[in-house]
């Protein structure tokens, strides 16, 4: 569960929700005519790893973790955090189409983020871009690949499900990488619908990679690396996703060592509280998928850490309880960022959110696997963005 | 008082100068991309060899940045100008507007866009606390993104118009007029210059459709994210397209493109700055005058100086210090009124360039470094210059001079008595004319012989008339022998003292340049007369209402202008396209027309006329052109000579069949059958229509009909046509007449100040005749008739030379800079009124200093 959040601000606001009263029954379309998510639906790939424009929102989301390959024998090797994110938002029905160029398109705007850590500098490198639907933006139908300016992420080997990653930031880093997945993808929510709040509107098609093995280089300046680790992918679909009273959200997938992994989004209420349409995923090492209910798991912040760039109060890392689908034992992940800036600042006049790679630590300080966590609404009341 | 008109003199040559060079300099300073205001400065731009940029390149474009980080910006521009209010407006009148297309999305991308003032796509006229909810902001970045008339204005333009978020803004675009709707003003950011009031920018496929140029762009804009090695990481990629290219594309980089903006204006401005000059060399002469008179003023005051043991040198070191100073004070002056007045040229320079080469927007001439040295430099070193001689003359002045007080009349400038020294620099002159012109990158010219040889003659007829005066008084002597003071001002005259001869010597400068230029100017006048008359054959000329100067690329659609071609009164109608290309030496105007029209329908002035028929024949004349004669001087071809045209289908082979006449742009310019043309360029908007109708039809009633049909047309008769290129080409001619009028006024002016020196000079002689009864009105009207009879000698001689000048500016300067022939006409007329003027004027500025030296205080017996 990620929204997209660090982008320019009058295209942020575009992925605001106003709010319908609910109907009861299951509905078909949004208002605007925008498909919405049907239980029960049967995926089809490579199709569904493509664009669907009958939906309003869509995004490929990758984050992963990289160690570079050919460091010296007995020192560590270098660690990189990476996010890399390609959005799409379809324009409203309403209000005619606009111009039809198909060089120029004013059909969709695609959003990208990427994002570089270097942990051992803890220098985070991070851009976002913004581009209409056409010859520099765009994602394909029939089977994944996108691409936002010189950025693409593309599914190389429908066998294997390959995709290939060329990313970068400005002129400072540059990444080309292989992704395979470990494991069979992941469809996460009741019936292929991941539900966000009570409006029947706010849900989501939510495809997950939760691990995929990764390779490539990273140029960092005048420095290339051959690197080497793994990643996580989101592919979401949806045509609304917030519901009334949520203020921001705090996601977090964690791939643990013994081959499992946990994803848990919190939906945060106007009050502090936790929205109940909160949930956290249990994947087991064959792939299959445990939910479990926001009572049932405990999300508390630790520390807390203010950004230089925009003075906004964030955790300082995260402890996770819950309970362990093998034994039913309560659990405990500490969620220690491997560098306290990783904010996206919006720089461009986004709205800023944090997201960053993190080690888990289990209740005996033991680190036992890689996370990435993102926090929004932090920077100001993100309704109050919105609104 | 003296030092102050001095100072005065100085200051308005040094304005003038410096004037001219900042607008120069603004001029040219705008020939930038306008959209660097929205990228800052691109590292480099793709355009197409030919023509327009096809969009569908951009995705190859791309593929070849590889990883580059790269921001690619496609361009699209065009012009605009505001419907017509009333009927009467004169071509040229209305604002042009420059239109520019980009992608106002990926804009945002840009670094130079973070810190814009103001966003893009939410600018409302209400405060920002009562613009609405956040459902309203979401609404209207769609509505604006989206709605293809969204425009935006610079904050000069909707100040001056009065202009809020959501008004309509209506505008000519090619053959219609179109409402846009102001979304906003362009957000600058703050180390960006203001937009100039003219620039109007839309959302790239907006304008493509608007601009009736779908799928077309004027070029791409290459902006690398900053980073280390950007340069060099450029000038790889810049290889990488190059190697791709294959004629599709050209890679430039902005400062490239600036250079051939320079380059196309060269000429213009390079003689624009020598007629600034002349104002000073002019002023050199008056400065040299009234230096000269301060020396005499001062005698005494240098005599008793000499006498108390002061050496010569330093006493010439005294006077050229005290040039210097009013060199200085001058200058200073000059930079102050000449930065005023640049602010009034640069329009007037502006509007030319605009009109004649390309689309400026230049505003306002902004204070420049070198230009303030250069002008202050050349201040001083003109007092100086003039100073000179002056202070060489203080210097030899003896103490006992004071005593003998006989009036030794300036002894300096031996030379100017000396007429063979005048006739060796006009043969000088003459040596220098068959001289080559100096030739620029870019196909500019400079005529360096002939100018130097206008130097020349200028100085050797300045010798010799006095010589010329000389004579003239020793023979007229003899007719008024009855009156006293004919007698009196002749005696003067009869043996010129050097100040009499260098005062004529400023005139004969001011008449001879005055009346050459006016030469020239007519024989443009007259050339252009008949060449308008013969090539202007037609019954009616359209055009898009919105062309108004060389940078407009507004155009008539297709389907109109075949449409009007197939009215029934039409006879013939010859549908004329335009492109500019660049070919080896520089760049040029591609037309392409119905070349059966030069032979059949118009009586065109052939320099070189085509062998066969073939040419004038759709058939037969693929591969053939005719070229215009600037285009056979810029580019040293000639007919039957063959060149490689760059178009967008790839390089065509042509042949020159043949030369003709054309006063209409100093570029050059190639012909081709028009269906060559719009198969070689995918387009077939005419920039032109021309029509002859069947003999009978009411010219008027078509002009009526189609007006009313088609709005956004202009329909000119061959008379208006006629007459509003002749008011244009005089409107460009306008300022060199401002600048020669300086120099005559100046030239009087120094004949006042020569006079009145003789006049202190011979303050005993005055005294003299005042005791022999001269009453006041006698001695005036002396010094009236000797400033007339030198006023006269200066008109003659300079008239003399003006025929020679003229012939100089004809045969040679515009010939070789212009690659212009022009048929040589005398006004006459203009060339008497002149002489009259300056006679006259002299003679009454010799009377009021009569007057004013008959009231001098009589001087004291010792």
């Amino acid at each position: 569960m990620k929204l997209p959040f660090g982008l320019a601000r009058a295209f942020a606001l575009t992925f605001a929700i106003t709010a319908a009263p609910s109907p009861a029954r299951a509905q078909a379309t949004t208002a605007d005519g925008f498909a919405l998510p049907q239980p029960g639906r049967k995926f089809v790939f490579p199709r569904d790893h493509g664009s669907h424009p009958e939906f309003k929102i869509e995004w490929w989301y990758l984050t992963g973790h990289l160690y570079a390959t050919n460091s010296t024998m007995g020192t560590p090797p270098r660690r990189f955090g990476f996010q890399a994110t390609f959005f799409r938002r379809a324009a409203p029905r309403a209000g005619g189409p606009g111009i039809e160029s198909a060089n120029f398109g004013t059909g969709n705007i695609y959003l990208a983020h990427m994002a570089l850590l270097d942990v051992t500098t803890g220098r985070f490198f991070h851009e976002e871009r913004l581009n209409r639907e056409g010859w520099d933006a765009g994602s394909a139908t029939n089977s994944l690949a996108v691409h936002n300016g010189n950025w693409s992420l593309r599914l190389t080997d429908p066998v294997t499900n390959r995709m290939d990653l060329s990313g970068g930031i400005r002129a400072e880093v540059r990444f080309q990488l292989s992704l395979v997945p470990r494991k069979p993808l992941v469809v996460f929510g009741t019936n292929g619908v991941s539900r966000k709040a009570a409006e029947p509107e706010a849900a989501s098609h939510y495809l997950t990679y939760p691990r995929l093995a990764t390779q490539g280089t990273l140029s960092l300046g005048r420095e290339t690396l051959a690197v080497a680790g793994e990643a996580w992918m989101d592919h979401e679909i949806s045509s609304s996703q917030l519901g009334e009273g949520q203020v921001g959200w705090d996601w977090a997938c964690l791939q643990l060592n013994d081959g499992r992994e946990l994803m848990t989004y919190r939906m945060r209420r106007s009050d502090g509280s936790t929205d109940p349409f909160s949930s956290l995923s249990w994947v087991d090492a064959s792939g299959r998928v445990v939910q479990q209910s926001a009572r049932t798991f405990q999300w508390d912040p630790l520390a807390q850490w203010t950004s230089p760039h925009t003075r906004a109060v964030y955790p300082a890392g995260v402890r996770l309880t819950a309970a362990d689908p093998i034994d039913g034992r309560r659990r405990t992940f500490t969620l220690e960022p491997l560098a306290a800036d990783q904010e996206l600042n919006g720089a461009g006049g986004g709205v800023p959110y944090w997201e960053g790679s993190c080690r888990v630590r289990d209740e005996a300080g033991r680190e036992i696997g890689q996370a990435f966590l993102e926090m929004t609404g932090y920077a100001g009341s993100l309704r109050r963005t919105l609104e | 008082m003296e030092s102050g008109t001095l100072v005065l003199i100085l200051a308005f040559g040094i304005a003038v100068f410096f004037a001219v060079r900042l607008a120069n300099r603004a001029a040219v300073a705008n020939f930038q991309n306008f959209t660097d205001l929205l990228t800052a400065e691109a590292d480099g731009l793709v355009t197409a060899e030919a023509g327009a940029l096809s969009e569908n390149l951009l995705p190859e474009l791309r593929t070849l940045c590889g990883t580059e980080s790269v921001h690619l910006v496609p361009v699209l521009e065009t012009t605009a100008t505001p419907p017509r209010s009333t009927e009467a407006e004169a071509i040229g009148e209305r604002e042009t507007y420059q239109l520019v297309g980009v992608d106002l999305i990926a804009l945002q991308n840009l670094a130079a866009q973070r810190q814009v003032n103001r966003p893009w796509f939410d600018q409302t006229n209400a405060s920002p606390a009562t613009a609405g909810p956040a459902g309203a902001e979401r609404d209207r970045f769609w509505q604006t993104f989206r709605d293809p008339r969204s425009a935006y204005v610079s904050g000069f333009l909707a100040e001056r118009q009065y202009l809020r978020v959501g008004q309509d803004l209506p505008l000519l675009i090619n053959d219609r007029v179109i409402t846009l709707r102001v979304a906003g003003i362009i957000p600058v950011a703050p180390d960006q210059p203001q937009p100039p009031a003219n620039l109007i920018v839309l959302d790239l496929p907006a304008l493509q459709v608007l601009a009736d140029r779908t799928g077309r762009l004027d070029r791409i804009e290459f902006v690398l994210d900053p980073g280390p090695e950007r340069r060099e990481r450029w000038q790889q990629l810049r290889l990488r397209l190059e190697a791709a290219a294959q004629g599709r594309w050209r890679v430039a980089t902005p400062a490239d493109r600036r250079a051939a903006g320079e380059q196309m204006t060269a000429a213009f401005r390079l003689n624009l700055t020598i007629l600034s000059l002349l104002a000073l060399v002019v002023g050199l002469y008056l400065v040299f005058q009234a230096l000269d008179g301060a020396v005499i003023r001062r005698r005494e005051e240098i005599a008793i100086l000499r006498s108390l043991g002061v050496r010569p040198g330093e006493i010439q070191a005294a006077w050229l210090r005290e040039a210097a100073v009013y060199g200085l004070l001058g200058g200073v002056l000059g930079l102050a009124l000449g930065w005023l007045g640049a602010q009034g040229a640069v329009r007037w320079i502006g509007r030319t360039v605009n009109a004649l080469y390309y689309a400026t927007s230049a505003q306002a001439a902004s204070l420049d470094l070198t230009e303030t040295a250069i002008a202050l430099g050349l201040a001083v070193a003109t007092s100086l210059l003039a100073g000179w001689l002056p202070a060489r003359t203080a210097a030899a002045t003896p103490p006992a001079q004071i005593l003998v007080r006989t009036g030794t009349s300036f002894a300096g400038a031996a030379w100017l008595r000396r007429p063979g020294w005048g006739a060796l620099l006009l043969v000088l002159g003459v040596a220098l004319t068959p001289l080559p012109a100096l030739r620029l990158a870019g196909g500019a010219r400079i005529s360096w012989a002939a100018y130097l040889t206008a130097l020349l003659w200028i100085g050797g007829a300045g010798i010799l008339a006095g010589w010329v005066l000389q004579t003239m008084a020793r023979k007229a002597r003899r007719l008024g022998n009855y009156q006293a003071t004919w007698r009196l001002a002749l005696s003067q005259l009869a043996a010129p003292s050097g100040r009499h001869r260098l005062a004529l010597a400023g005139l004969v400068a001011a008449v001879a340049m005055t009346a050459g230029m006016a030469i020239l100017v007519s024989s443009f006048d007259t050339t252009m007369r008949g060449w308008i008359e013969r090539t202007f054959q037609a019954d009616l000329y359209i055009s898009s209402d919105g062309a108004q100067s060389a940078s407009t690329q507004n155009r008539i659609r297709p389907e109109v202008w075949r449409a009007i071609a197939r009215h029934p009164a039409v006879a013939f109608a010859n549908a004329v396209q335009v492109a500019e290309v660049r070919l080896p030496g520089g760049s040029t105007l591609l037309g392409g027309g119905d070349l059966r029209w030069f032979r059949d329908r118009t009586r065109t002035a052939w320099l070189a006329r085509p062998a066969d028929e073939a040419v004038f024949d759709a058939a037969r004349n693929a591969g053939l052109c005719l070229v215009s004669e600037a285009f056979t001087a810029r580019f040293q071809l000639g007919a039957g000579d063959e060149f490689d045209l760059p178009t967008p289908t790839g390089r065509q082979h042509l042949r020159i069949a043949g030369v003709f006449a054309d006063y209409g742009n100093e570029r050059g310019s190639i012909t081709v059958e028009r269906q060559h043309f719009a198969r070689w360029f995918g387009d077939e908007q005419a920039s032109s229509l021309i029509l002859a109708l069947h003999p009978g039809r009411n010219v008027e009633a078509l002009r009526a009909e189609l007006r009313a049909e088609h709005p956004g047309l202009a329909v000119y008769t061959n008379a208006y046509l006629r007459s509003e290129a002749l008011r244009i080409f005089r409107q460009t001619f306008a300022i060199t007449y401002a600048l020669e009028l300086i120099g005559i006024v100046v030239a009087v002016a120094g004949l006042g100040f020569t006079l009145m020196s003789l006049l202190l000079e011979r303050r005993a002689e005055l005294t003299t005749l005042r005791a022999l009864g001269f009453t006041h009105r006698e001695i005036a009207a002396t010094t009236a008739w000797e400033s007339l009879f030198t006023a006269l000698a200066g008109v003659l001689t300079g008239l003399a030379l003006s025929l020679a000048l003229g012939w100089l500016l004809i045969a040679r300067v515009n010939r070789q800079t212009f690659g212009w022939t022009l048929e040589t006409d005398h006004p006459w007329g203009q060339l008497g009124a002149l002489a009259f003027l300056v006679i006259a004027s002299a003679a009454a500025v010799g009377w009021l200093v009569g007057r004013q030296g008959a009231r001098l205080p009589a001087e004291q017996e010792e």
